[in-house]
C-alpha cells in the first residue's frame, strides 16, 4: 500500500535542467513521455527526474516497511483463523511491496542499504500516517480498508507514470492491494454489523484515523513550476486535492452505508460542483508529525533499527567477501 | 527512554528511544539476482524482478516466496545481475525491420496465385 | 482389525497434538513478520508461518468432523493445560539462530510424520498429508539452506548456530514424547508411532547437522507438553493470541 508520494512544496528549483544537460536530449525525453512511452533505467534522463523519482519511490518503499508496523501491532492477536491468516498475509505483502519498491528505486542508482540507512537516520521520510498507533483491533481494520484504499487511489495514478520499473512494481502491488481492500472492508463490515461493542470499537477507530487519512494525500498543491514539470514528466500523476476528492467520492458513501459517521460535520458532496466539501485538516499537526513529533515516530524508527541490528550477524555471516554489487536491471 | 508499545512483540523487545543501535554501521549489501519464473511447463521463463541474496541457493529460496507465493509456478531461475549483458536502448533501432527483409515474413509468401494459374493451364 | 473407541481416541490425540504444534509454532514464527533479518527472508518466514496456521486449521477441521468443537472455538478458547503441543513450539522466538534451528528441526519431523501419514488408513488424514507435502518440502529446504550457510558462515555464526542447537535439541526431542494410545494407533495403521518417527528423524537430521560441522548435544528430551504440562511461555502466548477473540467469543469477528 502506501505511496503518499506528494512532493514537498518547499523544495527549491533553479529551472529543471541541471548544468551541462542537453536541451536536445531533454526534448527527446519529453517527446517519449508525451507519446506514452516508458523511460527505462539506462535511458538518458534529467537529473531532476532521477532525483525526484528516487525520493518518491524510496519514500514509498519506506512507507511499506514502516507501514507493516501499525497493523503488525495486532498480528499476534487477530481473532480467529480467518483473520489471523489474512492479517499475516497482508502484513507480509507490505514487506513484499517494500522489497519491490526498493528494487525499483535501486535501478536509479541508489543502493538499498543507502536507502535503509537514510530511513534509520531520519534523513528520508515515509508516509506520515504510520506515525499513529493502532489502538485496538478495529484500528487495524480501518487501516486495512481506508488507508489501503487511499493508497490505491495514489498508486493507480502513479502506475501510469513514466518510469518503467516503478510502473511495473505498482502494477503488481495494485493487484495485491485488491485483496487488502477486500479484507479490510470485510473486517470493518463485520465490526460495524456486529455487537454494540464491536460497533463502538470501529467507530472510535474511524474517528481516530480520519484526520490522518485526510492528511494522507498531502497539503493542497501549490501552483509551482515544480508541480507543472513533474506532471509533464509523469512523475506526479495527479494533484493532491484531486486524489483526495477521488477517495472521498469512492469511500465516504461506503462508510455512511454502514451507519458509521465521519468526524467532520462539514463533510458533504456539493451536488452542483460535484466536489466534496470538508473541514481542512490541521496542516500544522501534519508538519509536526513529519518533523518527528507524532505519537509513534520514535517507536517506528527504533523498531526498524532493532530489525536491522538483529539481522546484522546473519547478513555478515553469509555475505561473500568482495561482493560485486550491481544496479538491478529493471 | 524505554519505548512503550501497543505491539506486544515490540514491548517484549524493550526498546530504547535514545539507542543509536543499528545506525552508522558498515554496509553489508548483498548482490542482486534476477528472477525468472515459469508459470507452467511448455512456456518460457519470464523475468519478474530481482532479489538480494549472498548466493544462488538463498536467492532461489527467497525468489520462491517473493515472486510465486500467490501465482502458479513450476520453475524458477535465478542469475546474478552482473552476468546479464543487455543491449542499449539507444540502439533500439537495430531491431527495426526494413521492407527489404520480406524473406522473413510469412505474409510475403503468396503461392496460391501461382498454383491457380498452373492448374488453369493444366486444365486448358 | 476393527476400530474401537480407544483407536478413535488415539486418532483424536494424534490430531490434537499435530494441530496444536502447528498453531503454536505458526503463531510464534509470525512474530517475525515485519521484523526479519533481511527483507526477503521476512517474506519467506512469514509464508511458512502462514502455512503452519493453515495446516493446523485443516487438522482442527478433521477434529471437528470427529465431533470436536469448531476450529476457532478449539484454538481460541482453551487454556494451556488443554493444549497438547510440545514445549519446543512454545518458546519465544529469541534471535534468528534459535528460530531457524527450531524451524528446521520441527519441519524435518513434520515432513517425515506427514510422509508416514500418507499411508494412514484414516483417509482424511492421508489426504491432508498429501496436500501439504509441497509446503513442508519447501520448509525443509528453507531450513537446511539457512542452517548450512550459517553453520559454515563465519566464526560468530557457527558459534551462534551451535548454541542454538544446544538449546533447541532437548526441546526438539520432546516432539516424540509418546501419547497414551501409541499401540492402538499403530496396530490399525493410523500412524506408526512416535518411536518410529523419532528414529527416522534421527537418521535424517544427525548426518545433516554433522555435515554442517555442528555437534549433536547429549541431552534428554524435555517432555510433558503432550500431557498438558507446559513451559511458562504457553499461557501468556495464549492470553495474547486470544485477547480480541475473548472480548466476546460469541461475536463474529
Amino acid at each position: 500500500m502506501y505511496g503518499s508520494a506528494y512532493i514537498d512544496p518547499n523544495t527549491k528549483f533553479d529551472g529543471y535542467l541541471a548544468p551541462g544537460e542537453d536541451p536536445a536530449q531533454l526534448a527527446e525525453f519529453e517527446a517519449r513521455i508525451a507519446a506514452g512511452d516508458k523511460i527505462e533505467p539506462r535511458d538518458w534522463m534529467p537529473a531532476l527526474y532521477r532525483k525526484q523519482l528516487i525520493r518518491m519511490i524510496e519514500q514509498h518503499a519506506h512507507s511499506e516497511i514502516i507501514g507493516s508496523l501499525p497493523e503488525g501491532t495486532w498480528i499476534t492477536r487477530a481473532p480467529g483463523f480467518r483473520r489471523k491468516l489474512a492479517l499475516m498475509a497482508k502484513v507480509q505483502d507490505e514487506v513484499g511491496h517494500a522489497q519491490l519498491l526498493y528494487n525499483a528505486a535501486e535501478t536509479l542508482g541508489k543502493s538499498r542499504e543507502d536507502m535503509v540507512n537514510d530511513l534509520l537516520t531520519g534523513k528520508s521520510k515515509y508516509s506520515n500516517v504510520f506515525n499513529y498507533p493502532a489502538v485496538t483491533w478495529a484500528d487495524s481494520a480501518v487501516i486495512a480498508w481506508l488507508i489501503d484504499a487511499a493508497a490505491i487511489v495514489n498508486q493507480l495514478a502513479n502506475s501510469k507514470g513514466s518510469y518503467g520499473p516503478y510502473s511495473r512494481a505498482l502494477d503488481r502491488i495494485c493487484a495485491e492491494e485488491s485483496f487488502h481492500l477486500k479484507y479490510g472492508h470485510d473486517n470493518v463490515v463485520f465490526l460495524a454489523t456486529g455487537t454494540p461493542k464491536q460497533r463502538q470499537m470501529v467507530q472510535e477507530a474511524l474517528n481516530r484515523w480520519w484526520e490522518p487519512i485526510m492528511h494522507f494525500f498531502g497539503p493542497p498543491d501549490s501552483a509551482s513550476q515544480h508541480t507543472e514539470v513533474l506532471m509533464r514528466w509523469k512523475v506526479k500523476m495527479d494533484t493532491n486535492d484531486n486524489m483526495r476528492q477521488t477517495f472521498l467520492n469512492m469511500y465516504v458513501p461506503k462508510i455512511w452505508d454502514l451507519g458509521l459517521s465521519v468526524p467532520d460535520t462539514e463533510l458533504r458532496k456539493n451536488e452542483e460542483t460535484g466536489k466534496w466539501e470538508y473541514t481542512e485538516p490541521n496542516w500544522e499537526t501534519f508538519k509536526q508529525v513529519i518533523n518527528g513529533n507524532g505519537p509513534c515516530n520514535a517507536e517506528r524508527l527504533a523498531v526498524r533499527r532493532m530489525a536491522e541490528e538483529k539481522g546484522r550477524w546473519v547478513r555478515r555471516a553469509i555475505l561473500k567477501e568482495n561482493t560485486e554489487y550491481a544496479t538491478p536491471l529493471s | 527512554m524505554k519505548i512503550n508499545s501497543l505491539d506486544p512483540r515490540i514491548e517484549r523487545a524493550q526498546l530504547d528511544s535514545e539507542s543509536q543501535q543499528g545506525m552508522n554501521t558498515p554496509m553489508d549489501q548483498f548482490q542482486t539476482y534476477e528472477v525468472f519464473e515459469q508459470k507452467k511447463r511448455g512456456t518460457h521463463h519470464i523475468h519478474v524482478g530481482s532479489v538480494h541474496a549472498p548466493n544462488a541457493e538463498l536467492a532461489a529460496v527467497f525468489a520462491k516466496e517473493q515472486y510465486s507465493r500467490r501465482g502458479q509456478c513450476v520453475n524458477i531461475w535465478v542469475a546474478p545481475t552482473t552476468s546479464i549483458y543487455a543491449t542499449a536502448y539507444e540502439d533500439a533501432d537495430i531491431f527495426e525491420t526494413t521492407p527489404s527483409k520480406y524473406h522473413r515474413d510469412p505474409e510475403s509468401y503468396k503461392v496460391m496465385d501461382r498454383i491457380q494459374a498452373y492448374k488453369q493451364k493444366q486444365n486448358a | 482389525m476393527e476400530m474401537t473407541e480407544r483407536h478413535v481416541m488415539g486418532l483424536i490425540e494424534l490430531l490434537y497434538k499435530m494441530a496444536d504444534d502447528q498453531l503454536i509454532i505458526g503463531h510464534r514464527n509470525s512474530e517475525w513478520t515485519g521484523l526479519g533479518p533481511i527483507l526477503e527472508e521476512d517474506i519467506a518466514f512469514s509464508s511458512m508461518a502462514q502455512d503452519k496456521i493453515g495446516q493446523s486449521l485443516a487438522l482442527f477441521e478433521l477434529l471437528h468432523e470427529l465431533g470436536e468443537q469448531d476450529p476457532d472455538t478449539v484454538a481460541f478458547t482453551r487454556n494451556a493445560e488443554q493444549f497438547h503441543c510440545c514445549q519446543l513450539v512454545e518458546a519465544p522466538i529469541g534471535e534468528f539462530n534459535f528460530s531457524i534451528v527450531r524451524q528446521y528441526l520441527f519441519d524435518q519431523a513434520e515432513a517425515l510424520r506427514f510422509e508416514m501419514l500418507m499411508a494412514s488408513v484414516y483417509e482424511p488424514l492421508a489426504m491432508v498429508s498429501r496436500k501439504f507435502r509441497g509446503e513442508i518440502k519447501y520448509h525443509v529446504m528453507h531450513g537446511k539452506t539457512w542452517i548450512k550457510q550459517l553453520a559454515e558462515g563465519n566464526e560468530e555464526s557457527h558459534q551462534r548456530m551451535q548454541e542454538a542447537l544446544n538449546e533447541v535439541w532437548p526441546l526438539a526431542l520432546g516432539i516424540f514424547e509418546e501419547g497414551d494410545y501409541e499401540k492402538e494407533i499403530s496396530e490399525v495403521n493410523i500412524f506408526a508411532g512416535e518411536a518410529a518417527l523419532k528414529s527416522r528423524w534421527m537418521e535424517t537430521v544427525v548426518p545433516f547437522l554433522e555435515s554442517c560441522g555442528l555437534n549433536i548435544p547429549q541431552s534428554d528430551a524435555v517432555t510433558g507438553g503432550r500431557h498438558g504440562q507446559h513451559s511458562p511461555y504457553l499461557q501468556p502466548l495464549l492470553d495474547e493470541m486470544c485477547e480480541v477473540f475473548r472480548i466476546d467469543p460469541n461475536a463474529e469477528w
